[in-house]
């Protein structure tokens, strides 16, 4: 008997890499001819209240999202995939997404409700039939989005390579996001043992495939890392001036720091109306959560390091900018 | 998920030519032959000894699993040390349990030590009296262990089993139960610095393993031998790996543990509070915490902290027979 | 990286992988990323068959994208969200714990962390009939205190018992123990035929464990499925590494997390483990509070729920050792900072006259 259910789930793994080459030729045929570069159009303006006006990212362009905890980096990730999948008419540019999720922090459930109050906004209620309307309409906003789960950087390049054909068949997805790159920071560190270039080499190995599908390609990428010392609680007032701290330096391998065009530091803000503080504990009234994020960018036409800083606070429908 | 082979306890040396080797995940191994794994990580036979224990779960990382009713029905066997102050065994419903970690915090001379001699000699009340018959060992790094002290209360303990002697049986035990007996069941254990204590902990299974009987540790205390590692994170870990320790040697040998604690002041804003010493990390060690102290000139017990039960006061004193109920008349 | 073997694949032959491995290629990986043409011209292999073997290695090794749409139909037919049994809690929690998550709960000793984890154990195998395993890692679970608690919600006897089966305790005091406990949970317990190589490959084979009745599978076979499992505490294990060596305590503590995350998401369980607290020395108030959840910045990433548990301390005489706050400091779901206080007490309740706890002190007087 065991050996009998052993067989079956070798045969289901087997199938499961059937049911994928299956697809990934059915995608092929989707896209019709392999993309041009050209056909992909420019996510410069994806988010401007993010950038500076001459630092956008440029197609080709890779942002890293840089903070601990808490911060409102994956809440920022929400916001951008709204961006890219809400229809036109919406608000939104209609495009396909890849969401590399590494930590299993993508809530689908958040997501969805950001999307539905989106779409409510945009979309007054006309007719007493819209419910069904607006279900299908969540749906293929929905089906814009590609998410694909990694537990080990081994699977993470692997699963890059796998994802070219994505690239070059489906000329609508043009951005990669990846929640977090850093998220096999301390096993690769483990399993490299006493050599340091073997412990960055499964990261250096991603990055340099991720550059030649940027090349090749011209996607987008925003990719999460988290800070990995505990940043005095403190110095958050005063963090701004001192934004390239030794904490906040990169730890990540070179050919990574390389690849990344723009880095948002995202910091958790004092909330606006904090009012008694004195208990320690009783804060009874909700406290409305400021966050800011810094916006570096390494290069640029001007060819000065244009920066920016914006702050936002969540609600229901997600990211709300202070200002514009 | 593939399991890693970093989750595996292997010494550095082996897990290194493993992963130089290429192998990354315990599925890797598969398929191998012992004598293809040697030759294609370059480990020598006794590694592969090492990696086939670990692949197996053996050694210092087993862990054992049963339903909670199997475990009812354990702890339904196992026993607990009265204290001869019945308000604070009914507290903890029975006494100082077995299998678990009582810790008892409190100042200076409120009565910790004297609560350890008490239960030391407690324990070894035979079970026709229905007590344990146990033997103890008290690690004592105060010493605070007073041979005159210690004997008192075994006399006083002693004459309360004489006095209930009804048949044959106990009269039989009442004569092999002596200060005597009690005395060379103690095992005493003078520590001066926490490497003699974690040292002495390290030789304890080999110790039980001789002495059956044992079911009582008493380390007096905990304290003072850790408060002074002026490296904070270098206590916190010795104290967190000594806590694991404690609760495996309770469990896999079903011991009682009982230890003692300092008190310390904790400023908060402009408050001063007196907690117990060692840092909150260790609090989370003992199973129960019993805080010793004086209110309107009477010494009180708390139950602080115990899965079992809610947190109760009650009083007790200290006589020269030792711990008593307070309305108890001397 | 997983080596290439000649059963992997059609086309993969014994002798190929000696080619390759001549050729420096012995992973899937070094296959995947090295340039086809030279290297069939190397192996002296037709590139077509290369490429064949590349692409399907490469489906069977990588992950593979789901469009958000199947993902969330999924996530909507097995979400389930878990009551803990306390209304206060579950109003903190949008109505209880939810599977595929990892829910934290922190506190300093003595907060009501395990009392908390009893509740939820005893409401999952009393009153949702499901399986609950239960990771020990400082002895503190008391079965008879669970009885307490099973008392108070049913006088049956026969109820209590069942409820006392379906709740299985892992005992373990070491992090290389828990992580060999999690893994066997989560191991195809079919797994163990077909065993070719030596001993070290047996074990392997044979998923290391051989404790019976500990797989999620199995488990879920013999009637009800597990759908909480508990570590109390996950601190006790991490916390004495992190003294040490540091990219070792690191990657171990990533470990833990990773198989609970895999856990949670591949048998849709509501996981729920408790964390010590830290206390912040300095005066800075900015966060509000001044206690934290132990463990770090790296941990502090993965609970998608974290609570924090406080006593009550109120000046003077009004004291109620028993009543405790909850504060919620991380969610997706509801806003930060919301606090709710319970009474300990409320599992030891009945809806009849005595109290569970009293019948037992009777019981054993």
């Amino acid at each position: 008997m065991v050996m009998s259910s052993h067989s079956s789930f070798t045969v289901k793994t087997k199938t499961r890499a059937e049911i994928k080459l299956a697809s990934e030729e059915r995608i092929k045929n989707m896209g019709e001819s392999a993309a041009r570069p050209g056909d992909r159009r420019c996510l410069k303006d994806i988010e401007p209240r993010l950038f500076s006006d001459d630092g956008r990212p440029e197609q080709g362009g890779v942002v890293e999202l840089y903070g601990p905890e808490g911060t409102g980096k994956t809440e920022l990730l929400y916001h951008l995939i709204c961006r890219c999948v809400l229809p036109k008419s919406a608000g939104g540019l209609e495009l396909d997404v890849m969401f590399v999720d590494t930590d299993y922090s993508l809530d689908m459930f958040r997501l969805v409700s950001i999307l539905d109050s989106r779409l409510n906004k945009a979309l007054p209620k006309s007719s007493p039939s819209a419910g069904s309307d607006e279900e299908a309409l969540l749906r293929s906003c929905l089906s814009r989005l590609l998410v694909v789960h990694c537990s080990s950087s081994a699977q993470l390049l692997l699963t890059l390579h796998f994802l070219e054909n994505s690239f070059s068949s489906r000329p609508s997805l043009e951005l990669l996001l990846i929640d977090s790159i850093s998220a096999f920071y301390w096993l690769d560190r483990c399993e490299g043992g006493p050599s340091f270039s073997k412990q960055e080499e499964k990261l250096s190995k991603c990055s340099d495939l991720l550059s030649r599908l940027l090349r090749d390609y011209r996607i987008t990428v925003f990719a999460t890392c988290h800070s990995i010392r505990r940043v005095q609680t403190g110095l958050s007032s005063s963090a701004s001036l001192s934004y390239s701290s030794d904490s906040d330096r990169s730890y990540l391998c070179r050919s990574w720091q390389r690849l990344v065009t723009h880095r948002l530091m995202c910091f958790r803000q004092e909330a606006a109306n904090n009012t008694s503080d004195e208990a320690g504990s009783s804060i009874q009234q909700r406290i409305q959560q400021v966050f800011r994020v810094h916006c570096i960018s390494s290069f640029s036409s001007s060819g000065s390091k244009p920066y920016k800083t914006n702050s936002f606070y969540v609600t229901d429908a997600g990211v709300e900018f202070t200002s514009v | 998920m593939q399991r890693s082979l970093l989750s595996l306890p292997l010494n550095f040396s082996l897990r290194n030519k493993l992963f130089n080797a290429g192998f990354r995940v315990i599925a890797d191994l598969q398929r191998l032959t012992d004598s293809e794994l040697i030759h294609e990580a370059g480990v020598s036979q006794q590694d592969v000894l090492e990696l086939l224990q670990a692949v197996r779960g053996e050694g210092g990382d087993a862990w054992s699993s049963s339903t909670s009713l199997e475990l009812l029905q354990k702890e339904g066997e196992s026993r607990s040390i009265v204290s001869f102050c019945s308000q604070l065994d009914e507290a903890l419903s029975g006494g100082v349990p077995v299998g678990k970690i009582t810790e008892v915090c409190g100042t200076p001379g409120v009565g910790k030590t004297q609560l350890c001699l008490q239960v030391a000699v407690d324990v070894q009340i035979p079970p026709c009296f229905g007590g344990l018959g146990g033997h103890v060992i008290f690690v004592d790094t105060e010493g605070g262990f007073l041979l005159q002290r210690i004997e008192d209360i075994a006399a006083a303990v002693v004459r309360h089993c004489s006095l209930l002697v009804e048949d044959d049986e106990q009269r039989e035990g009442i004569l092999t139960f002596t200060v005597e007996t009690i005395l060379s069941n103690i095992y005493v254990v003078r520590c001066n610095d926490y490497i003699e204590v974690l040292a002495q902990l390290h030789l304890l299974p080999d110790f039980l393993l001789e002495h059956p009987r044992t079911c009582l540790l008493v380390i007096d205390s905990v304290a003072c031998p850790f408060r002074h590692i002026e490296v904070v994170s270098q206590r916190t870990q010795l104290l967190q790996s000594l806590g694991l320790q404690l609760t495996n040697l309770a469990i896999r040998y079903n011991l009682a543990v009982l230890v003692t604690n300092h008190m310390t002041t904790r400023l908060q804003g402009s408050q001063s509070q007196l907690v117990p010493a060692l840092g909150e990390l260790w609090g989370h060690a003992p199973t129960i915490r019993l805080l010793l102290q004086w209110l309107n000139s009477q010494r009180v017990a708390i139950v602080v902290k115990s899965p079992d039960h809610m947190e109760a006061i009650v009083q007790y004193q200290i006589t020269s027979d030792g711990l008593r109920d307070v309305d108890e008349s001397v | 990286m997983v080596f290439l073997r000649a059963d992997m694949c059609p086309g993969l032959d014994s002798d190929l992988v000696r080619d390759l491995r001549a050729a420096d290629v012995k992973t899937v990986e070094d296959l995947v990323s090295s340039n086809l043409e030279d290297l069939a011209h190397r192996c002296s292999v037709s590139y077509k068959a290369l490429y064949a073997i590349r692409r399907v290695l490469l489906a069977q090794h990588s992950a593979f994208p789901v469009s958000g749409a199947d993902l969330y139909e999924e996530l909507l037919s097995s979400t389930a969200i878990i009551s803990t049994g306390n209304p206060s809690l579950d109003k903190l929690l949008d109505s209880g714990l939810y599977t595929g998550e990892i829910t934290e709960l922190s506190g300093g000793p003595g907060s009501g962390k395990s009392q908390v984890c009893f509740g939820v154990a005893v409401h999952v195998s009393l009153q949702l009939k499901q399986n609950v395993i239960y990771v020990d890692t400082t002895g503190g679970l008391s079965a008879s205190r669970l009885l307490q608690m099973l008392r108070a919600q049913t006088c049956n006897v026969e109820e209590q018992m069942e409820a006392l089966q379906r709740i299985r305790v892992c005992r373990l005091f070491d992090i290389f123990a828990l992580l060999h406990c999690l893994h066997t949970l989560c191991s195809d317990s079919s797994s163990s035929s077909s065993v070719e190589g030596g001993a070290v490959a047996a074990a392997v084979a044979a998923g290391g464990g051989g404790v019976e009745g500990v797989s999620l599978q199995q488990a879920s076979v013999s009637g009800g499925s597990v759908k909480a499992v508990i570590v109390d505490s996950v601190s006790a294990v991490i916390s004495p590494l992190l003294g040490g060596n540091h990219t070792e305590a690191m990657s171990l503590m990533i470990q833990v997390a990773g198989i609970l995350r895999t856990m949670a998401k591949d048998f849709n369980v509501a996981v729920l483990v408790t964390n010590h607290v830290t206390r912040n020395t300095s005066s800075s108030r900015s966060c509000g509070t001044d206690v934290q959840p132990g463990l770090g910045v790296s941990w502090s990433h993965i609970p998608r729920t974290r609570v924090l548990l406080e006593r009550v301390e109120e000046a003077g005489t009004g004291i109620q050792p028993s009543v405790r706050s909850a504060t919620l400091i991380k969610s997706s779901r509801q806003p930060c900072f919301l606090r709710e206080e319970f009474d300990l007490r409320f599992w030891s309740q009945t809806k009849t006259s005595t109290s569970g706890k009293r019948k037992r002190e009777e019981s054993d007087s």
